[in-house]
């Protein structure tokens, strides 16, 4: 059952162009950083070398890549739920024999894989070098892991915004309001003392900033999948409430 | 008989406001019973609680005997509905969308070809698989609305005003559809238009400001008995009084009379009496029924206090 929603939902989404221009002009963008940090990197000499190319690609090509996913996802959750009760299709899922939390679980399914595309151009991109540099395979692949979780979080938020509202419009722009409080929130502990770091552990692009650095640590695990959860849960709750009017 | 839906004393509010107030009501098999009410007498959201998409604030239902808000997705099994806007994706093909729609309710993978098939069949859709939804006619959406909802050959069909927005001759196609389909399910159908109902139903509830005015069998309502005619000669009363069937006359206007028959009458034995005593009938229409008087009693004087 949540793979025929899954199912649907992509079938959909590769026929219609949000998901093709957003693919796109990801790709445009990363091409665009991933031949300034080639052309920068090849021009510097070796004592002007401050970092390794692998760390120069996935600090700027991996740590840029999270940003059109965080505006993505909202973008691409906006059809599945709240497009769906604009236009009364949820009726035809919220009539069948299938759970709210099955519903939710086939749109999360979907989403991750419409995203999957966009987290996975970084690592496409520098495969292009494999033959002509030597690269850290691994920081590569922890930095991949945490666009990937990057990409849980986004798209939990996302759903959740979109279960909230039956105008898609709002549904994008509480998302990305959220997302966009997780992003500048770590600037707030500038404000207070150092030793003050819940807001630094708050602002998801600290956790990132570890897988980038080649760092997989369980912390930042806990937190993509913690908050993945959270916003999960509040979406399901949003689900369960509708059948209340 | 068997009965399929069992309603008691349901109640539901919204925002402090009751919507729905003592809702009573029985649905046996093979019968089509009508919800008749004006725009806003809760004939929808009666639907959506029958259907699963909203709790009721108290009142128990029951769908082929499961109680739906202890089992919804066993009671929702036995159910088909199609919403006043039909759920149709329209980037999907027609053949996609019901092979969707058969995963949904629970089609074995094997049977959905065969299910596509007979769905698309029953209600005329067979050489419009590969078509794109969007760009489908109104009157072909709503019968792909309708292939969705029977797809899984549920006992028990919620229609929500299936024939608004289509022309007359869409509307006569689905209502003999709709009569097909009650052959194999009960259904319970939404409308405002009384002649639509009476044309299709069994059974009729008027619903009005959320609750049950008049709960009439027309299958067992008695045969019209006062008619309205219209004569191209002059006549009295007295003169029309005399004609075999006819018990009681009251004039309306110019050669215009309602004329009560005796019992076991009909409007034949009317017409050949008046075509004999060498009058010519220009006119003879049936007058209102108990429910066309309740109807419009609620529906015109209630609403213009």
């Amino acid at each position: 059952m949540i793979l025929a929603i899954a199912g649907r939902e992509i079938r959909s989404a590769l026929v219609t162009p949000p998901w093709w221009v957003l693919l796109t002009a990801q790709q445009i963008v990363l091409a665009w950083i991933f031949l300034q940090v080639i052309e920068t990197f090849s021009q510097r000499g070796d004592e002007q070398r401050l970092a390794s190319l692998t760390q120069e690609l996935c600090l700027n090509l991996f740590g840029f890549a999270a940003v059109p996913i965080m505006f993505a996802a909202p973008i691409l959750a906006m059809r599945m739920l709240s497009a769906e009760f604009r236009d009364g299709t949820y009726d035809l899922l919220a009539s069948a024999p299938i759970s709210p939390g099955t519903i939710l679980f086939g749109k999360f399914i979907a989403l991750q894989l419409l995203i999957a595309p966009l987290f996975l151009l970084p690592l496409a991109n520098i495969t292009l070098l494999m033959d002509s540099a030597q690269l850290d395979w691994g920081q590569i692949a922890a930095a991949t892991v945490g666009l990937g979780c990057a990409a849980l979080f986004f798209g939990a938020v996302a759903l959740y915004a979109s279960s909230r509202t039956d105008q898609p419009g709002a549904a994008v722009l509480t998302a990305l309001g959220i997302l966009l409080l997780f992003s500048v929130i770590g600037r707030a502990e500038a404000l207070t003392t150092q030793e003050l770091s819940l807001f630094g552990w708050l602002a998801w692009n600290e956790h990132l900033f570890w897988f980038l650095l080649g760092t997989v640590r369980l912390s930042d695990v806990v937190y993509f999948g913690v908050f993945a959860l959270f916003f999960l849960t509040l979406a399901h709750r949003s689900l369960v409430n509708r059948r209340f009017g | 008989m068997e009965t399929l839906v069992r309603v008691i004393d349901l109640n539901y509010h919204l925002g402090g406001q009751p919507v729905l107030q003592g809702i009573n009501l029985e649905l046996k098999r093979s019968q089509i019973v009508g919800l008749l009410g004006p725009n806003g007498s809760g004939k929808t959201t009666c639907l959506r609680l029958l259907s699963g998409l909203l709790t009721p604030s108290s009142g128990h239902i029951e769908i082929a005997g499961i109680d739906l808000g202890r089992y919804p997705l066993a009671a929702q099994r036995h159910l088909g509905y199609l919403p006043d806007r039909p759920p149709l994706y329209p980037e999907l093909r027609v053949d996609e969308y019901l092979a969707h729609c058969a995963r949904l309710r629970r089609i074995p993978r094997r049977a959905i070809p065969q299910a596509i098939v007979a769905a698309k069949g029953r209600c005329g859709l067979s050489d419009h698989g590969r078509r794109l939804i969007s760009q489908l006619s109104k009157g072909y959406r709503q019968r792909l609305g309708l292939a969705q909802a029977i797809i899984h050959r549920p006992p028990v069909l919620l229609l929500d005003e299936p024939t608004e927005g289509l022309d007359p001759i869409q509307i006569r196609a689905l209502r003999a559809l709709i009569r097909e389909l009650a052959q194999e399910s009960s259904i319970i159908l939404s409308s405002h238009l009384l002649p639509e109902v009476q044309a299709i139903c069994d059974r009729v509830l008027i619903l009005y400001q959320g609750q049950v005015r008049l709960d009439v069998d027309l299958s067992a309502a008695p045969p019209h008995h006062a008619w309205f005619i219209h004569l191209g000669n002059q006549i009295t009363v007295m003169e029309l009084s005399a004609l075999a069937p006819v018990i009681s006359v009251l004039a309306l206007g110019p050669n215009r009379f309602q004329v009560d028959l005796a019992p076991g009458a009909h409007s034949g034995d009317l017409a050949r009496a008046i075509l004999a005593a060498g009058l010519d009938l220009l006119e003879l229409t049936p007058a209102r029924s108990d429910l066309e008087r309740t109807f419009f009693d609620l529906v015109g004087v209630e609403e213009h206090r």
